[in-house]
């Protein structure tokens, strides 16, 4: 009698020979032969916020095609970051996508990018702390397409039943705190900021601190600068005149915002679009963030259009890439999407046209960008996480345990 | 499994316990404790139906009542501006080709296991055996990773092919062939039928309730599944409906308390199924006791 | 597998005919039998054993997400990918450690109260009730549907504001906003039991743990956001392994129930002598399933709470998802998965030994040594 243990490695054999079989129709095409630019194909991945802003795209690349002749079919992401790791597993990336100024040095280090800034000529045109943002190793890799930064939104209604006028705007963080807690009323915090570095990190900034040093070679978390912000936020959290957005069962400062459940916010300009979309009836004011013990600061978010290192169609990509951040392009992009340009010729028209975004548009000049190290996103998620339980927590602790998680990933 | 009890010669029986003519409180509390359950149970579903017809306002800020304030189709309008009909479309078919792909092949290979004679079956039902032990878990990134290399991911075919692959029905369909009493086969087989006749025309008729059965649990099993989808393709054309409107909650769309929204897509999705659950219901109710308290 | 049964009469004494046997015979028999088989062999193979080898290959190396796996320039790593998250300390590890704690809770909370509640209704039930079907109907119907659907039921009724926290308003108790919610619950009963205070800990619980974790994380209990998301599942699953119970006890045959109680037994006594033991294999078979699944949650936290509050959510399948497909860590996510696969096959393994049927267990084994001496006399025997 066959032994059964043999007979079932028989039986395994026989299928996976099967199977392998069958799959070994598949295979990789490593190189990628380049189409010829004129008559290219090429696919586009964004992120949109909204139909408002797929159409604005849409136009643009329209408008692309027809001076180009080359094909362009724009792709709206649900879930970005999971459809480009998708795309790059599958050797079938996009050849132009979105790509978030955190997410740069992860792209760049696994060698999914194709750096073309040194084929464009204006770059001096484009804020030079953003296009900062987008280089890795001294690598520039690709163009930032616009830019939000953080501000403060006073709800008007709010304000004045207080009492308060506009000479009481806050500029330090003292009267920011006093303000918070003046407005602080049983069903109105005075001031909600979400619970993530990417709000938090404002504090940071104005306190002098952050998370790396200048040139991004050392972890510098663990810091007297960036405690004194954990301390201020820690304080007012626990006085009740500052809450998190989960706290008053908001997605987001936006909505609690928009819902009166905060008189003050802090948010980028993005949040103009939103108020208008689902809160038109409330009026507010946008003025700079408040500085800190080290002076004005605040956070910045920049997208650039990336190019993927495996497209077949680089001239093309870059062709289109450099269109849609050119002067033309951007201003209709920056029109109705609420974000602003990058090109510093392009800020006067738009204050122009938007003057109560001025305090954004002014931000970028003290704007600190996202953390640039590749990994660092699950060591900032883990940050984050701990930013939850501050009003009772440990601030000394999250910044330690931050430093210890960081450091392995900086330098060199 | 019997319990055996110690046979004692048969006395006069007892009395009849005193109890039984005072008030039944054993089966009043019984009731009390079912329909207590069943509000627990109903209530959800019910809160789904009703908010689906509020508005924003009304849902969020009356959550409990059952009473839309006003009565509003306005969300079923939204849901329809989004690509939800798409999404119900593509359920439909990759839950059709899942489901007769299924039950085909597992008829098939059950049979074949229970009934055929080659060499190998006992190590192949091993095999399956072995993969019904595999927690779906460890399998959600290699699948994707096989789509890629076969070069079929993010197109149609990723969506249903490899959800046909099912062991467990597989050996349902074994378990049931085997109860199959072979003297018919013998018999057709004596007529002259070769045996994919034999399979066709005379067992598998025979095999009616375990076919239902599979068929149910084979399109429950696909209308609801949600981590194969989302690893299978990326295509906003492939979405089907628990991919779509997982992007209500987690997506772009996912933002603001859009309740009606949300519970009004919950609801529809569910609809099909709860339509084959109540017209097929003590099927689901066999399929759910199959291979578990057998002698 | 049973052999067919010879049939009466005898099959040698018919002549064979020509093409009918042909395709009877056993050569036609093994071809058919391949045949039928083969497709869902090749199905399974394909999409079940193929993935777990390459999974497992994938844990082996440090591929990142670009190109194929099995290419050239992928590096080897050996078992380092385990160690990161098992041994060496670091946020990956800690990661991990956090996610399997969750579940750990999740799974020592849903599977009693499951196998429990699904017991209780079936018992109930089970007993001279009016309107089963109804009942029957209404506690399975949760299972039959898609977890999406349920999932957004259950984000709304757990709202700070939802229905949930509105009916807790009428007794008076001011509800957690569950979802965004990270204590944990045993900390908070330590707080209200007096043993500790949550703002500070006691250090002894704080200095030091195992694995990466300090002794006062992996006491916390689940949090809220995971108590929200246990009585999402109970209340899902409960009915199906209701039915399991119920098909259990309908099987018990009549005439022993009456046996029982002609002999005289009391209630407890005809539950703890007939039903009990005729529970014994579903309540096995309920167990596992609910081991299996527990482990494996996923699509509640994709849905609802995408690990947070604070990780508190976070599963050891959740976090195989995002460190492959939004961080790019391939081989971490692989080993991730296979560790929680030997987690899962090691619950189960000792789960049937501890639940296993001592009489019956006893019996296989007298039967097993009467076996071997009658071969082991056999053979002696010539006269065979």
């Amino acid at each position: 009698m066959r032994s059964p243990i043999r007979r079932s490695a028989q039986a395994a054999v026989a299928v996976a020979a099967l199977s392998l079989a069958a799959a070994c129709g598949g295979g990789f095409d490593d190189t990628a032969e380049q189409q010829e630019s004129g008559s290219a194909s090429l696919t586009m991945l964004i992120a949109s916020s909204g139909d408002a802003e797929t159409q604005a795209v849409q136009a643009q690349v329209d408008a692309y095609e027809q001076e180009s002749g080359n094909t362009v079919e724009v792709q709206v992401a649900a879930d970005l970051s999971q459809e480009l790791a998708q795309g790059f597993a599958g050797g079938n990336p996009p050849d132009v996508f979105y790509l978030d100024a955190s997410r740069l040095a992860d792209q760049a280090d696994a060698g999914n990018l194709f750096p073309y800034v040194d084929q464009v000529d204006d770059v001096d045109d484009f804020y030079p702390n953003l296009v900062d943002a987008f280089t890795y190793q001294d690598t520039q890799y690709c163009l930032p397409k616009d830019f939000s930064t953080l501000a403060l939104e006073i709800n008007d209604a709010a304000w004045s039943a207080a009492g308060l006028t506009e000479a009481d705007y806050p500029t330090t963080w003292d009267q920011l705190a006093s303000v918070a807690q003046r407005l602080t009323t049983g069903e109105q915090t005075g001031l909600v900021i979400g619970d993530t570095r990417d709000r938090v990190g404002a504090l940071m900034v104005q306190a002098g601190g952050w998370f790396l040093n200048g040139d991004g070679t050392e972890a510098t978390v663990d810091t007297p600068e960036n405690l004194e912000a954990l301390q201020y936020l820690q304080t007012n959290l626990a006085a009740g005149s500052f809450a998190y957005p989960s706290a008053v069962d908001a997605g987001w400062g936006g909505e609690a915002f928009g819902t009166g459940k905060a008189a003050m916010t802090i948010e980028g300009n993005w949040l103009v679009g939103a108020m208008e979309a689902d809160y038109p009836d409330v009026g507010y004011t946008v003025v700079p963030l408040p500085e800190g013990p080290d002076g004005p600061g605040t956070l910045s978010f920049t997208n650039c259009l990336a190019v993927a290192a495996d497209s077949d169609a680089q001239d093309a990509a870059v062709d289109l890439a450099t269109y849609l951040t050119g002067a033309d392009a951007m201003t209709a992009l920056t029109q109705d999407t609420g974000v602003l340009p990058s090109r510093q010729s392009l800020a006067d028209a738009y204050l122009e046209q938007f003057p109560e975004r001025q305090a954004y548009v002014d931000g970028a000049e003290y704007a600190q960008g996202p953390v640039n190290a590749p990994g660092a996103e699950q060591v900032l998620l883990d940050f984050d996480s701990q930013l939850g339980g501050l009003a009772t927590g440990d601030p000394e602790a999250v910044l330690q345990s931050t430093q210890t998680n960081l450091e392995p990933l900086v330098g060199g | 499994m019997t319990a055996t009890l110690e046979t004692t010669p048969v006395q006069t029986p007892a009395p009849a316990p005193a109890r039984r003519r005072r008030f039944p409180v054993g089966r009043f509390l019984a009731y009390v404790v079912l329909v207590a359950f069943a509000v627990v149970y109903l209530y959800p579903f019910l809160i789904q139906i009703v908010t689906s017809f509020k508005t924003n306002s009304d849902a969020t800020n009356s959550p409990l009542s059952l009473l839309p304030d006003p009565v509003t189709t306005a969300a079923f309008g939204r849901l329809f501006d989004t690509d939800f009909a798409l999404w119900g479309f593509n359920s439909v078919w990759v839950s059709v080709l899942v489901t007769l792909g299924r039950v085909f092949l597992c008829s098939l290979a059950g049979y074949a296991l229970a009934r055929l004679r080659f060499r190998g079956r006992s190590a192949l039902f091993t095999a399956v055996l072995a993969v019904m032990a595999v927690p779906s878990v460890v399998l959600l990134i290699p699948k994707f990773l096989v789509l890629n290399q076969l070069g079929i991911y993010d197109t149609p075919v990723a969506l249903f092919l490899p959800l046909v692959a099912d062991a467990a029905g597989v050996f349902i369909m074994k378990q049931f062939f085997e109860s199959v009493p072979a003297s018919i086969e013998e018999a057709a087989r004596i007529d002259g039928a070769g045996t994919f006749r034999i399979f066709w025309s005379v067992v598998l008729p025979m095999a009616r309730p375990a076919l239902i059965t599979l068929t149910i649990l084979s399109f429950q099993a696909s209308w609801n599944e949600l981590p194969h989808f989302i690893v299978a393709s990326q295509d906003r054309d492939l979405y089907t409906l628990t991919k779509g409107v997982a992007t209500l909650t987690t997506g772009q769309l996912g933002s603001g308390n859009q309740f009606p929204l949300t519970l009004g897509a919950a609801l529809l999705m569910t609809l099909p199924v709860a339509i084959v659950f109540f017209v097929f219901q003590r099927y689901f109710v066999a399929g759910a006791n199959e291979g578990a308290v057998k002698g | 597998m049973t052999a067919a049964p010879a049939p009466a009469g005898g099959l040698r004494t018919r002549p064979l005919r020509g093409a009918g046997a042909a395709g009877a015979s056993r050569a036609g028999q093994g071809r058919a039998g391949w045949a039928f088989a083969t497709p869902q062999a090749v199905l399974i193979g394909l999409f079940v054993l193929i993935p777990i080898l390459m999974a497992f290959w994938v844990s082996l190396t440090d591929w990142r997400g670009r190109g194929s796996p099995f290419s050239g320039t992928v590096g080897f790593v050996g078992f380092d990918n385990y160690a990161a998250i098992l041994t060496e300390p670091g946020l990956a590890r800690q990661d991990f450690m956090t996610s399997l704690r969750n579940n750990a809770w999740y799974v020592l909370l849903v599977v009693p109260l499951q196998t429990a509640i699904a017991l209780g209704l079936a018992l109930v039930l089970n007993s001279r009730i009016r309107a089963k079907g109804f009942f029957r109907t209404a506690f399975y119907f949760p299972t039959v549907t898609s977890s999406v659907a349920i999932s957004l039921v259950f984000i709304f009724l757990f709202t700070g504001g939802g229905a949930v926290n509105a009916l807790l308003g009428v007794f008076g108790i001011d509800g957690p906003n569950w979802f965004s919610d990270s204590r944990g619950l045993l900390h908070l009963a330590g707080d209200g039991l007096g043993l500790w205070d949550s703002a500070n800990p006691p250090a002894a619980l704080t200095d030091g743990g195992p694995l990466g974790l300090t002794w006062w994380d992996w006491l916390s209990g689940p949090s809220i956001a995971l108590a929200a998301l246990i009585l999402l599942v109970v209340w899902t699953s409960a009915g199906g392994y209701m039915l399991m119970f119920l098909a259990a006890l309908q099987d018990v045959p009549a005439d022993v129930r009456e046996a029982a109680v002609m002999d005289g037994a009391n209630r407890w006594q005809r539950f703890r002598a007939v039903t009990l033991p005729a529970l014994r294999p579903a309540l096995f078979l309920v167990t596992t399933l609910g081991l299996i699944g527990t482990w494996q949650v996923f699509d509640q936290v994709y849905l609802i709470s995408q690990g947070n509050p604070a990780k508190t959510t976070l599963t050891p399948a959740y976090l195989s998802y995002t460190s492959a497909f939004e961080t790019g860590q391939w081989g971490r996510a692989a080993a991730m998965s296979f560790v929680l696969f030997a987690i899962i096959v090691v619950l189960t393994t000792l789960q049937r030994f501890l639940m296993r049927d001592k009489d019956a267990a006893a019996e296989k084994k007298a039967a097993r040594a009467v076996a071997r001496r009658r071969t082991s006399t056999t053979f002696f025997h010539a006269d065979r």
